[in-house]
């Protein structure tokens, strides 16, 4: 997957399945599709975050978007899609749980006015399902909250 | 690929060896510098030195002690952490700072070769907490700062409390944490 995406021009996103709904990321920011590693957890009080894994030799935080897109925080998830989160001072390399396979396919992003959530970029329309394009920098933004409020997270390793 | 390549031009890794203490706070390991720490004592050999405080705002500090003529505040690092309550068996003393960290046990000293960055993705008080993150047996494990433990203002209204102003010989910059 990772030549895939890196060879992968406009208009393309990678489809990531979240408990039983897809959304989609552009492809430009996400790097590969890592295995199920270990979950590494300590005391923090960032919200989103879950912990950390370990990917060649970095660790790079994992973000539970989950409890943002669906309202409850993933349990369940095969992978970690390894994507791009844009500071000020550089990028930082970040982990999303998904639930299955991703998928890289080439579509037109639709314009939505009608949505009030900054995370929404647009949706794209494959195959008669409507699936929204996640601005990932917007989503992980601290000032957005969690459906149910901020959390403290406490070591489970 | 592309941003693994990025990460490694910013050398956000400190590679240097330093001996930690990893010790365990409710199963929770940290590590912390050896050389950060004066003492390491069983809460029982420090219980006729340690003084209650009464009526402290701050809920992780509950006890002071009395050494060599300087009060050190007794932290639970649990109640520091937000961890689930214990019972502590041990005191970490620190050096150049009046501060005493209540752990559960010791798990053993380790030379650390590396201390990664915390991601920036952290941005609560762990900033204050960790100076950054090490990896020992398959396991990420935060390093403490020890000047995390108790900020400048908690310094300042536990001495209200407990008028105790005394400040060791060239250590005052030591507790501006």
């Amino acid at each position: 997957m990772i030549a895939e995406i890196q060879n992968a021009g406009a208009n393309t996103y990678v489809l990531l399945q979240l408990a039983n709904r897809r959304f989609a990321l552009t492809s430009g920011i996400v790097s590969e599709l890592a295995p199920p590693v270990r979950l590494h957890t300590f005391p923090h009080t960032s919200p989103l975050v879950s912990g950390v894994i370990v990917r060649r030799g970095h660790i790079v935080p994992v973000y539970d978007v989950a409890s943002i897109l669906l309202g409850r925080s993933s349990s369940v998830h095969r992978f970690y899609l390894i994507a791009r989160r844009d500071f000020p001072d550089g990028p930082e390399s970040s982990a999303i749980p998904v639930s299955g396979e991703c998928e890289l396919t080439t579509a037109e992003m639709q314009e939505v006015s009608d949505d009030s959530r900054p995370y929404i970029s647009g949706r794209l329309l494959i195959d008669g399902e409507s699936i929204e394009v996640l601005n990932f920098d917007a989503l992980v933004a601290k000032d957005v909250p969690p459906d149910k409020g901020p959390r403290r997270t406490e070591a489970q390793s | 690929m592309r941003i693994a390549a990025q990460e490694r031009a910013k050398s956000r890794l400190a590679r240097h060896s330093e001996q930690m203490i990893l010790f365990a706070v409710a199963n929770r390991m940290f590590a912390i510098a050896a050389a950060a720490v004066q003492e390491i004592r069983s809460t029982d050999s420090l219980a006729g030195s340690a003084n209650e405080i009464e009526h402290s705002e701050i809920s992780k500090v509950r006890h002071m002690l009395e050494r060599s003529h300087q009060t050190y505040y007794v932290v639970n690092a649990g109640a520091h952490f937000g961890l689930p309550v214990t019972r502590p068996t041990l005191v970490l003393i620190l050096r150049q700072l009046r501060v005493a960290v209540l752990v559960d046990r010791i798990e053993r000293m380790a030379e650390i070769v590396a201390i990664h960055s915390l991601p920036r993705a952290f941005v609560g008080d762990e900033r204050c907490w960790y100076r950054g993150l090490t990896y020992v047996d398959d396991h990420v494990i935060p390093v403490i700062q020890p000047a995390g433990f108790l900020t400048a203002d908690e310094f300042r209204r536990l001495d209200l409390v407990t008028n105790a102003t005394s400040v060791p010989r060239g250590l005052a910059g030591a507790f501006q944490a």
